[in-house]
């Protein structure tokens, strides 16, 4: 169902480590969706989304790429604006969004009897949208999370990727072979050695 | 720049500019042989590079349409790309790492060695290593190869390498290397030194890695005897009464179609281009298409067996800090029926920046999640291969032309069919588990399996037979039912054996050249 651990070593830093991303998954990223999120500008201005269908895009795109240690709330509400903005421009996609919303409701109330952003535990919701994987306005919303967040530079040095090189005349004095916990590669009179014994 | 005239039906027309058709082209042009090469991508030079993993995708991909069939992943999760390889001047060698192996013996006769198997179309090549080494030995100085031809130094380690490297040892390995690679490791050939700047499968923005765009091509151009048109999408290949091919139709960006005159014509298309252009050129003297009485063209299509391997580790690595594949790990490329798999594989460090990394962790619709997620924040700690090994022929997997749907040049669009054999399931079993256990050997917390990635090895479908009934092509190319008509790409590959492809390619784009000049000489064709 979800990507492939050919082996998944045990949760590293113990319950501690998981307990505060599911705190933080679970309280701090829900109190932020009704709370702080209402008041942004972006969101009240939509022409799509009413406020409640507004909570509930960007409580999606959280549950899409959960970040919560990595990523601030703005980096979301950031991608939930730009899906409205193609939602606006668009007629078929805003249509396509206001109903996939309205049907993770419909399902939200049928399996919990809650509208989808009142599900506290983050495995239900995640569950609650698999339901909705292969459907368009999903992966509308899934792929522009994806370019705002992985293909984003400003989000890259969170996730500790420094990217284009070339203008700093690549990595060759940037670290490239830095790390301490393996031995060092060969040196150039090995390497020499080595082609030409 | 030399301009041929459309009625000039003395040159030569190659079709395509990557490291086949660039190769022959420059070849061709340094004995005073005239050519014109049509290639349907555009001119880039190295200020068109960048290094950013989507926007070169965007920029030169061959992204025409093309579906997905077969019973591969890709035909769910790639659906309309089967493979990623480049249209424009240069071709795919714009895009390539660098990789530069060679066949192994007994990979040029997986017949004789692996005896028949079930399901596969598995055949020897006419050519051996013994024929061939010279030939390889010519690819690698051309291309600057790093290792024993060229006296280069293989290239210093970078730390996803070395992470490899130190699992390997404590694997009790051996054969594990920052090279061959076709990237300078000093200055040569007029070119620099590599920078270790990442992003080669995205170009060489200084040209360190060896390309057709900026060493074979302008090359050949600059002798006179060459002109590459670029923006010249070949339609169909033409011939005479007689079943001699003599033009080539092709469409420019405008759309308009011209018809380039030929004594001889060279498809350099890329595997899956080169079938369908065949295909596209049936008439009523050949009417399954052009060198097909073998019933073989676009058939026995093969990418590599492949899949990758990333694991944690337990402190940083930054795998994106120098060359994309820093080294390569050979000990698994031997056959050795009892492992239950015929054939041998690589292990090749291959570092994916964080957009590609977040894309191809779990391919599809149902990569999103909190998985993807939690395995992404540990990007900074991860080492990984891409696994690659021996891909049996098997006639099911091919290249068809679309029945009803067609292409802004108004071709009927390809399908690649693909299906895994059971060889190759049992083969990438063990790939993953030596991969993990390598990566276990340093500490790895967690493995992830990748499954394979659109291809970009592409080979096998207008294969090389001595028997004409067996294959499209003999030993030199040269097609068994038109003399003047020769297959100069990784299509003509009988087995794709463990290695990549392109030093192959080269090797054989060398010798075909010597091959047609002395021919044209003698008046043969
Ligand atoms: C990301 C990536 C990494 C790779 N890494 C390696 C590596 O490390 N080592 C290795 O050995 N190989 C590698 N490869 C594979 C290597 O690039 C190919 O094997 C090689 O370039 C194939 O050569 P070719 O001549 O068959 O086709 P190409 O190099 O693909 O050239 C074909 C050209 O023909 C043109 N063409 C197609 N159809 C037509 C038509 N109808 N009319 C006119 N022009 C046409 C295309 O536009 C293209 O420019 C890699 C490939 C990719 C994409
Ligand atoms: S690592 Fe070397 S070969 Fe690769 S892009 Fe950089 S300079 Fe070029």
């Amino acid at each position: 169902m979800t990507i492939r651990f050919h082996r998944r070593g045990k949760e590293k830093g113990g319950s501690a480590a998981m307990n505060r991303r599911m705190f933080l998954m679970t309280t701090t990223l829900a109190g932020v969706t009704t709370n702080a999120m209402l008041g942004s500008a972006s969101f009240a201005s939509s022409a799509v989304l009413d406020e409640a269908q507004g909570a509930s895009l960007l409580r999606m795109i959280q549950d899409i790429y959960p970040h919560p240690d990595v990523l601030q709330v703005s980096h979301y509400e950031a991608i939930a604006a730009t899906v409205m903005k193609n939602a606006e421009a668009d007629a078929a996609t805003a249509s396509g969004l206001t109903d996939g919303l309205a049907r993770i409701d419909a399902k939200a109330q049928e399996l919990f009897g809650t509208p989808y952003t009142g599900i506290e535990d983050p495995d239900a919701r995640e569950g609650l949208l698999r339901h909705f994987q292969d459907e368009g306005f999903f992966q509308g919303v899934r792929w522009t999370a994806y370019f705002g967040i992985y293909d984003n530079k400003e989000v890259w040095p969170l996730f500790g990727y420094e990217g284009s090189s070339v203008e700093h005349g690549g990595y060759i004095d940037r670290g490239f072979s830095d790390i301490t916990f393996v031995p060092e590669g060969p040196t150039l009179e090995e390497r020499m050695a080595d082609v030409q014994a | 720049m030399t301009k041929f005239d459309l009625n000039d039906d003395n040159v030569v027309v190659i079709i395509g500019s990557g490291a086949g058709g660039g190769t022959l082209a420059n070849e061709l042009a340094q004995k005073g042989v005239k050519s014109v090469v049509l290639e349907a991508g555009k001119r880039f030079d190295l200020s068109d590079i960048e290094n950013d993993e989507w926007a070169m995708f965007q920029k030169i991909s061959w992204l025409d349409k093309r579906y997905s069939g077969g019973g591969w992943h890709g035909a769910v999760n790639h659906p309309t790309l089967p493979a990623w390889i480049v249209k424009g001047y240069g071709g795919s060698t714009i895009h390539w790492a660098g990789v530069a192996l060679r066949f192994k013996d007994f990979e040029f006769k997986t017949r004789s060695t692996y005896g028949e198997i079930d399901g596969a179309n598995v055949e020897d090549w006419p050519i051996d290593l013994a024929e061939m080494t010279p030939w390889y030995e010519k690819a690698e100085l051309k291309m600057g190869v790093t290792g024993r031809t060229t006296g280069m130094p293989h290239l210093p380690w970078n730390n996803g390498f070395r992470v490899l490297a130190e699992g390997c040892r404590r694997t009790g390995r051996s054969d594990y290397r920052s090279g061959p690679m076709a990237i300078n490791s000093v200055e040569r050939d007029g070119r620099p030194a590599c920078q270790q700047i990442g992003f080669c499968m995205q170009g060489c923005a200084i040209g360190a890695k060896w390309s057709t765009m900026y060493t074979e091509l302008p090359r050949a151009e600059d002798t006179g005897n060459c002109e590459v048109r670029t923006d010249a999408m070949v339609l169909r290949i033409e011939h005479d009464d007689a079943g001699k091919v003599n033009a080539v139709v092709y469409a420019d960006s405008e759309g308009n179609q011209h018809r380039q005159k030929a004594r001889v014509v060279c498809v350099a298309g890329n595997s899956i281009e080169s079938p369908r252009m065949l295909l596209n050129s049936a008439s009523a003297m050949f009417p399954d298409g052009l060198a097909n009485s073998s019933g073989q063209v676009g058939k026995n299509y093969m990418n590599h067996t492949t899949g990758g391997v990333y694991a944690v580790l337990p402190e940083k690595v930054h795998m994106h800090r120098g060359t994309s594949v820093a080294g390569i790990v050979g000990d698994e490329v031997y056959h050795d029926a009892s492992r239950g798999f015929s054939g041998g594989y690589y292990l090749e460090f291959l570092s994916l920046g964080l957009p590609f990394m977040a894309a191809f962790l779990e391919p599809g619709n149902t990569g999103w999640g909190r998985s993807v997620a939690g395995a992404l924040e540990n990007y900074d700690r991860m080492s990984g291969v891409w696994v690659l090994g021996e891909d049996l022929a098997q006639e099911r997997n091919a290249i068809t032309l679309h029945g009803s749907e067609t292409d802004q040049y108004g071709l009927p669009v390809p399908v690649v069919s693909k299906t895994p054999h059971n060889n190759d399931y049992e083969m990438t079993a063990h790939m993953y588990e030596t991969s993990a256990q390598i990566y276990e050997a340093v500490g790895a917390t967690d493995v992830y399996e990748l499954p394979a990635y659109p291809a970009t090895h592409n080979m096998g479908t207008n294969r090389m037979h001595a028997d004409p009934a067996k294959g499209v092509v003999n030993a030199y190319g040269q097609t068994h039912d038109i003399d003047n008509l020769f297959v100069s790409d990784g299509s003509q590959f009988t087995s794709s054996a463990a290695c990549n492809p392109t030093l192959t390619i080269v090797a054989l784009a060398i010798r075909q050249a010597e091959y047609i000049a002395q021919e044209m000489n003698a008046q043969n064709i």
